[in-house]
């Protein structure tokens, strides 16, 4: 009897190496030792995890799907994007004031990125998957790129440029080319000090009453078991809504769209920590900000001009300069955008220019 | 136990049937102590980039004789991998059809990262950057931009914010910046290397204990530059640089921040510079032959040379303001006029002033050219409203005439006080 359970097993075995050998010596030689290792292996195709019932470009999400917004979301050539939260059964976030939430392994987030064509219609690009690996307890990525019929999205790990028409905010037709990252690029952005991380959901972007509902985002996700060690609401920071004037002071709207636009990067042990300029939204230090600093390593990005910020001088100011600049070398972010987001840009200049002048 | 044992035996039996049933011939195993070898040949590109995006832990990739066009290439959060040519003449890695800008190579927090042995050209923007990674070794890297003028990238080596450089047998040309830079790095070796035609040929910035030698920049704007900015993650300083050649660096400045007449970075670096040490401290330049900069053999600025608000900056991670800087036995020497370009450049002018006026408050100077060290002679007393002579420990040890002078740049826009002064004994070494 226990032979015969050897046996088998070793058959089994034997099946399961030649399985992973073929996958392997496929397209791509190095996953034999990611399939043996035991880390996590992303699905071919997005279809496959059955997180959208019926139709997947209706994005409509399947019981445990959670859909969820930021208050302040990453300009993307104006691509509308749809965000959610696959918690593992039965397992719970846990709140984290500051920074981003404690996740469980095996949590997937989601995010699908897609443009208005000129007819009006959401037209999909590609969803991006994080996945933390019980493996290892790191977070993985992976880009699905939809295809042409819209019917499903295909793994794609290098990346590509599309050329696309899009209507703006304000429905004004822009042609650009869109680009997809590679999963190099995600890292420039998700890494912190060589660890790779969720960037969007931090509990004070979390933080927020979604159009439509009744119940702020966060309590929404305690009711619903997702979230545990959430505090009194009225406790936990806000960031504020960057186009909301009603309820946020220009400086707290221009501090919050620098956080999600810039501070992925700009910031200590981010991918633009050699240049000195932390745009976090608790960033104190006028020099960091931006305020009279020199730039470092811009060369000609930097336009000619001598400092990030000038108070009361937008257009000496290469913090503007560079937002307002779709050039590949000027613009500011390098990635995740190819067009200029003018309210973004009107924004920053408006808070630019009303900051006190400083004497000389 | 027993079932165990052969069970687990079984397993290590079946693992090494998948590794060998591999039949890829690209790839084979335990090369040189990297567990992946991979190589491939020009016309590979598209899997080259594959490659490089799902790299894994110890990868050895060998890029075969022949040209490569790419957009740019990526590694990240890896450990031991080596990338290699088989030869700056042979293998060739061709960035100029680059639509979307950025690096040419760009590796993130790589812990042992091997480069060697090809040429890499032509970038909109850097070359080789490597950001946050550990024990790098950069050898036989030839980084060239054809054009020497504003529309090439920065840096065409660029190690940043790393731990353990050694930059060795190297050639840069046509940085708009520094050829070879090394920024906010602890630890850094950069030899027998060679630079031309660049901003400046090689640059330490913000970096601690890095040694340079045996290495020749020539015909740059500017030789070799020991910087410290503000309000980085670090200050630098125990640099030591000897037994180079620097000569002949007259270039124009062709910074791009300098198109517009502004004054930040190597953008202050004027035409004909052999040495400058900008607000860095614990700095010995010794040994070296520095010939034929028509502007200075060694300019030594403080921050406030560049930048008026300096004294807010001072920190932790900043003085403006030089100390321990030891010059001794180099071999200076300077051609009779200034270079052209000079004339062009806002901290050019002034050196040019300063000869003016040395010549003119001493006629027994006889028209002689700008003394080989130029100190800008601001120090600690600025700060202190001190009188102390040297207080900055400055120490100058040169045989021969015409070495030293303090350019006393504090006046310098007060002509009735202005006094620039060749006497050298304060600071000559103890």
């Amino acid at each position: 009897m226990k032979n015969y359970i050897l046996f088998g097993g070793s058959i089994f075995l034997l099946m399961v190496a030649g399985m992973l050998t073929i996958e392997g010596c496929g397209n791509n030689q190095h996953q034999e030792k990611a399939a043996v290792d035991g880390s996590y292996q992303f699905k071919e195709k997005l279809s496959e995890y059955g997180f959208f019932k019926n139709n997947l470009k209706d994005l409509d999400p399947q019981p445990g799907v959670f859909h969820y917004e930021l208050a302040t979301p990453l300009f993307t050539d104006y691509a509308v994007k749809d965000r959610y939260i696959v918690l593992p059964n039965g397992k719970q976030m846990n709140f984290v004031a500051e920074g981003v939430q404690d996740f469980p392994d095996s949590t997937i987030l989601i995010k699908n990125f897609a443009y208005t064509n000129t007819d009006h219609k959401k037209i999909m690009i590609e969803t991006r998957l994080l996945v933390k690996d019980p493996f290892d307890k790191k977070w993985k990525v992976m880009d699905y790129l939809w295809n042409a019929e819209q019917t499903d999205a295909v793994k794609h790990i290098i990346g590509a440029r599309l050329p696309i028409t899009l209507l703006d905010d304000d429905g004004n037709k822009i042609t650009t080319t869109y680009q997809v990252p590679n999963t190099n690029d995600c890292k420039r952005c998700h890494i912190n000090n060589d660890i790779f991380t969720p960037i969007g959901p931090k509990a004070r972007n979390l933080n927020v009453t979604v159009a439509g509902h009744e119940e702020n985002q966060l309590s929404e996700m305690a009711r619903l078991g997702m979230i545990a060690g959430l505090p009194d609401i009225s406790t936990v920071p806000v960031l504020p809504k960057w186009n909301d004037a009603k309820h946020f002071t220009l400086d707290q709207r221009a501090r919050a769209y620098l956080d999600v636009n810039c501070a992925h990067c700009h910031t200590h042990g981010g991918d633009a920590y050699n240049t000195g300029l932390f745009l976090e939204y608790q960033q104190k230090d006028p020099p960091h900000i931006g305020i009279m600093k020199e730039p470092v390593s811009a060369g000609g990005g930097a336009g000619g001009l001598n400092y990030d910020i000038i108070p009361g001088d937008a257009a000496h100011s290469i913090l503007a300069y560079r937002m307002n600049g779709a050039e590949p070398g000027t613009a500011m972010p390098e990635l995740a955008r190819t067009v200029i987001h003018k309210q973004g840009v009107q924004l920053i200049t408006e808070w630019i220019n009303k900051m006190q002048k400083q004497k000389k | 136990m027993k079932i165990i044992k052969s069970f687990s035996l079984l397993f290590t039996v079946s693992l090494a049937l998948m590794v060998s049933s591999c039949s890829n011939p690209a790839a084979s195993t335990h090369k040189d102590g990297y567990n992946t070898s991979l190589s491939f040949g020009p016309g590979d590109e598209s899997k080259i980039v594959e490659a490089f995006l799902s790299i894994k832990d110890s990868t050895d990739i060998l890029l075969k004789q022949g040209t490569y066009k790419f957009e740019n290439l990526s590694i990240a959060q890896v450990k031991n991998i080596r990338i290699r040519g088989e030869g700056f003449d042979k293998t060739i890695l061709d960035f100029s059809q680059q639509t979307s800008g950025g690096e040419g190579i760009r590796v993130t927090n790589v812990n042992g990262f091997t480069i060697n042995d090809m040429t890499i050209r032509d970038s909109k923007g850097d070359l080789l950057k490597i950001n946050m990674s550990r024990d790098v070794v950069v050898n036989n890297l030839h980084a060239i931009w054809k054009t020497a003028d504003s529309t090439s990238g920065g840096y065409a080596i660029y190690p940043v914010l790393c731990k353990n450089v050694l930059i060795e047998n190297c050639y840069a040309q046509g940085s708009s910046d520094a050829g070879i830079y090394v920024g906010q790095t602890d630890t850094a070796i950069v030899r027998n290397c060679k630079g031309a035609k660049n901003v400046a040929g090689c640059e330490i910035e913000n970096t601690l204990h890095a040694e340079v030698y045996g290495n020749e920049f020539y015909d740059n704007t500017a030789g070799f530059l020991v910087f410290d900015l503000p309000g980085l993650s670090q200050r630098g300083g125990y640099v030591k640089a000897h037994d180079n050649y620097f000569h002949d660096n007259n270039f124009r400045n062709f910074a791009k921040a300098g198109s517009f007449g502004t004054s930040w970075g190597v953008g202050n670096a004027s035409p004909g510079s052999g040495v400058i040490i900008l607000a860095a401290s614990n700095i010995e330049l010794y040994n070296n032959r520095i010939l034929n900069n028509n502007s200075g053999a060694i300019i030594l600025a403080s921050g406030f040379a560049v930048d008026d608000k300096a004294v807010e900056k001072i920190n932790d991670h900043y003085s403006p303001i030089s100390k321990n800087i030891k010059i001794h036995d180099n071999t200076m020497e300077m051609g009779n006029s200034f270079p052209e370009p000079v004339y062009q450049h806002h901290i050019g002018k002034l050196l040019v002033g300063i000869e003016q006026k040395l010549n003119a408050q001493d006629p027994t100077r006889k028209n002689k050219r700008i003394p080989y060290i130029m100190y800008d002679g601001v120090s600690t007393n600025l700060l202190t409203n001190g009188t102390t002579p040297n207080p900055d420990s400055l120490c100058i040890q040169q045989q021969g005439d015409n070495i030293f002078v303090n350019a006393d740049f504090i006046n310098i826009n007060n002509p009735k006080v202005w006094h620039p002064n060749t006497e050298v004994s304060a600071y000559n070494c103890k």
